[in-house]
């Protein structure tokens, strides 16, 4: 019964007849999620650094000067026999230097002055697969820590740690910052569909004495706060691209230092949909509120 | 006693109570019967007191007496824009007082109303603006401009079809509300001072029009305030006075 050519017509003329309210509308809606749509983008290259530092996770167990050759080997054999090693790696004091020299570069000239090599032999320890996150690392250094021989042992776990600490926090606040924001943008869409409801009542008057049912008069302010929310999604897209390729990249020393050097990414193309349809949500979902509790015509 | 919409707008969930207007008393013939009703917007104050009438298929009524009597109230419930506070109103086979507002749209499709002041859409052509009554009930788009043609050329204006309201005289503007009120083809039509707005001659052409709806069948009542239209047609006029009937009378004769 109801027509959707109807409902089109009757939106888009609705959008035309208050060109200024939904221009406000639709740049506070773009607004609100290029906020949260780029607290999204951090988050998810974090989360993708962390799992792409998870294959070079490993446990090193820095070895006392002076062992012996059977002494080394027994301790790489023990080290094997731990849960969740995979390989195990001699690094010796040369090796050790040498890859300090490659690792400083120039800087290797201070080394020129130290007589002899202060760098200690190593155990590189690779983790399995399935043991390469913070309580993974905690495992295998519990289990060789005391070890004859073994003068200290580290590991990425409280980097991994911390590192978890702040995603969890800054997902926590991209929540909180994602409720709000959209509770704001709720109520300025309902807001603006009120303003239009009311710049309508003779229209809507007469459609409810000529037999209107309640689905036909809101179904084009539905469509209207849809509209303007889709529309706002795509231009927060838009805005966030635009902050990714021309703003970012000022921000190189930054970046380094969250991701590790790894080049971000933006938003996959059932990502940016998920943007646009939050939008579009927020729009249907702010009209409804402004239509609800209509009473009787 | 309960002033304004007191019920609720009815919870689908819940059993509709049975009707306390008497089966004996909803005629095959009556369009509308009224029973003992009241309406007030604050205690005390009534806009009707205690009003019974009824009204047949097909009859052509007039609603007289001076401002504030009641006579747009009483239209006012009878196309359920509002609820009696006492009483019970059967239109077309339905209980207004009981009606949920779900099932307004649907009665409204069977009568047509119009006003004094027109309530056209002044940013619609002549043709939208009769044509949203069939949009409203998903006539295709094809049919309605046929049935909006055929109409205006029925009232003399199918040449202004492409004109806006501002355009128009009163008498066209109010022939345009007509037609909107009639294009469903309505077994009722309510005109509330439909030529309170008009000068002599176009009152008459008006008049005539509303008149030829109810040769055709729709039962029409007009509200009115101009005596010299009532004698004209000599037919039933209800005279209300301070919201109660004062005289039901067909051609100045008291009806028994």
């Amino acid at each position: 019964m109801i027509r959707l050519g109807y409902f089109v017509r009757t939106s888009f003329a609705g959008l035309r007849s208050s060109p200024v309210t939904t221009a406000v509308a639709v740049i506070t809606i773009a607004v609100s999620l290029v906020l949260v749509g780029a607290f999204a983008l951090l988050l998810a290259n974090m989360e993708e650094l962390l799992g792409r530092f998870g294959d070079d996770l490993q446990v090193t167990a820095y070895l006392e000067d002076g062992l012996s050759a059977e002494q080394v080997n027994e301790l790489v054999r023990i080290a094997h026999t731990v849960e969740g090693v995979q390989a195990a790696r001699i690094v010796s004091k040369p090796e050790a230097l040498e890859r300090f020299r490659a690792g400083v570069g120039q800087g290797s000239a201070l080394l020129e002055g130290l007589g002899e090599n202060p760098l200690p032999a190593s155990l590189e320890l690779t983790l399995a697969p399935e043991q390469r996150s913070a309580a993974g690392m905690a495992r295998v250094v519990g289990s060789l820590e005391g070890l004859a021989g073994v003068s200290e042992l580290a590991s990425g776990q409280d980097w991994v740690e911390g590192y978890l600490r702040a995603l969890a926090l800054l997902r926590g606040i991209g929540w909180g910052l994602g409720l709000l924001l959209a509770l704001a943008t709720l109520l300025i869409v309902a807001n603006t569909i009120r303003l239009a409801v009311f710049a309508r009542r003779d229209e809507l008057d007469i459609l409810a004495l000529v037999g209107a049912s309640r689905a036909f008069v809101n179904g084009p302010f539905l469509l209207e706060g849809l509209l303007q929310g889709a529309v706002a999604g795509a231009v927060a897209l838009a805005l966030l691209y635009a902050l990714f390729r021309l703003v970012l990249p000022g921000f190189e020393f930054g970046l380094a230092l969250l991701l590790g050097g790894v080049a971000p990414r933006f938003f996959e193309p059932h990502e940016m949909a998920a943007l646009v349809a939050g939008g579009a949500a927020l729009g249907f979902v702010g009209s409804a509120a402004a239509l609800a509790g209509g009473g009787r015509a | 006693m309960s002033s304004g919409n007191s019920r609720g707008r009815g919870w689908p969930w819940r059993r509709a109570a049975p009707s306390p207007v008497p089966a004996s008393h909803v005629a095959a013939d009556g369009a509308i019967q009224i029973y003992h009703v009241s309406k007030s917007y604050s205690a005390g104050n009534f806009a009707l007191r205690d009003v019974s009438l009824r009204f047949a298929k097909g009859e052509f009524v007039f609603l007289t007496g001076p401002s504030g009597a009641g006579k747009t109230t009483l239209l006012r419930l009878l196309f359920a824009a509002e609820q009696p506070s006492e009483g019970q109103i059967v239109v077309l086979g339905r209980n207004i007082a009981r009606l949920r507002a779900s099932a307004i749209p649907a009665l409204r499709r069977r009568v047509g109303v119009v006003f004094q002041d027109f309530k056209l859409l002044q940013r619609r052509t002549v043709e939208e603006n009769v044509a949203l009554a069939l949009e409203v009930v998903g006539t295709p788009p094809r049919v309605a401009r046929a049935k909006v043609f055929a109409i205006l050329k029925q009232l003399g204006l199918q040449h202004r079809r492409y004109h806006h309201p501002l355009s128009l005289s009163g008498g066209e503007q109010q022939r345009v509300a007509l037609a909107r009120a009639l294009v469903n083809e309505p077994e009722i039509l309510l005109a509330d001072e439909p030529t309170g707005n008009l000068d002599p001659g176009l009152t008459l052409e008006i008049m005539d029009l509303i008149a030829s709806a109810a040769m055709r069948g729709t039962t029409v009542i007009v509200a009115t305030h101009q005596l010299e239209i009532v004698r004209r047609y000599g037919k039933r006029a209800v005279r209300l006075e301070a919201g109660s009937v004062s005289e039901d009378s067909v051609a100045g004769r008291v009806r028994t």
